[in-house]
């Protein structure tokens, strides 16, 4: 070891952690170990056993590990793409071959057509300019409407996107897998429905079924699948607890 | 496992587009109305419309039972081994 090396630097050999955090938000080693309890611990403990291994396996080796920050992109990253590339195009050769859309008469722009919806993935939007009969009669005001429906219907897609952009910033646990925080998946999940069932709302009068009926069920539905989520997911993670412990003393056999 | 599961995968995957495409070369009668799960309208099937026909039902099929072999049959019959192995040992 010559003199201007010192026992601080960060090094690849396996002799040092190696571990530099990727910036202050993530937790480091020693952030992490403070965490004694629960899934935590045992995921810290099981991650902290794997990595401490593997550096006592690359201790005693004479392999000499490359300073690889990456793969090169060619090949490693062209043939991926190639491969990606080569299955869309010929999935797109294919069904415009085989299945060439009709050509309807051209659209008559000065007839208004009968049924105006915007593009499949906007009816969520068009479903929230539906929620006329959320808007509260208030009493004080004699009976009459704060705002208008229409402006009601624009202001709950203000309220509905302004949630969705928050939504990262409310949760920034470590957690990556749902049945490690099943409120947060339960949150989603309803997120993921309602976008479902308020896009049904926009097109009622394509479902075969009472409107009223309808209204109801697209607020109800994400609340129950919420609640069969929580459910799930809080039965699951105690066999997600032990299928972890298992997998790992399978792997690893104590001494 | 994740291998099963690619392999059911790919299976409803071929089976479903091969399907589709001949659905909709012989039960689609219009743009309007049932796509792909419509009667058949040609009249005077040659032989090659048979094939056809018969090569759509084949996929249909492929796919279901596909699927099920991969995702549900083989998975059970590996569970039910090693259920045994753990029972005699």
């Amino acid at each position: 070891m010559s003199d201007n090396t010192t026992d601080d630097d960060v090094r690849t050999d396996g002799s040092g952690t190696g571990i530099v955090s990727p910036d202050d938000e993530t937790p480091a080693w020693s952030e992490r170990k403070e965490r004694t309890q629960g899934l935590s611990r045992l995921t810290y403990e099981y991650f902290e056993r794997a990595r401490r291994e593997d550096q006592d396996l690359r201790q005693e080796s004479d392999y000499v590990e490359r300073d690889v920050l990456a793969f090169p992109a060619w090949p490693h990253e062209m043939m991926r793409n190639i491969a990606l590339t080569s299955f869309f195009v010929g999935m797109i050769l294919f069904v415009s071959a085989t299945l060439p859309p009709e050509m309807p008469n051209p659209a008559n722009s000065s007839v208004t057509p009968a049924i105006i919806l915007p593009d499949w993935y906007l009816y969520w939007s068009f479903g929230l300019l539906k929620l006329g009969p959320l808007n509260p009669d208030l009493s004080i005001l004699g009976g009459t409407k704060l705002m208008a429906d229409r402006t009601y219907g624009v202001l709950a897609n203000v309220v509905v996107v302004g949630f969705v952009a928050i939504v990262p910033f409310l949760n920034k646990g470590s957690a990556r897998r749902p049945v490690e925080q099943p409120f947060w998946a339960a949150v989603g999940m309803s997120g993921v429905i309602f976008s479902f069932t308020i896009a049904a709302l926009s097109i009622k009068n394509l479902i075969p079924m009472d409107s009223h009926l309808l209204f109801d069920l697209t607020f109800l539905v994400p609340i129950v699948s919420a609640t069969i989520t929580y459910a799930v997911l809080k039965t699951m993670r105690e066999g997600y607890m032990f299928d972890l412990n298992r997998r790992y003393y399978r792997l690893r056999p104590p001494k | 496992m994740a291998d099963e599961f690619m392999k059911g995968f790919a299976c409803l995957m071929i089976g479903g587009l091969g399907w589709m495409t001949i659905g909709g070369w012989y039960r689609t009668p219009s743009f309007e109305g049932a796509q792909i799960t419509g009667e058949v309208t040609v009249e005077n099937l040659t032989l090659y419309d048979q094939i056809g026909l018969f090569m759509g039902e084949a996929f249909f099929w492929f796919a279901v039972f596909g699927a099920l072999t991969f995702w549900v049959l083989l998975p059970l019959a590996s569970e039910f081994r090693t259920y045994l192995d753990e029972r005699s040992a």
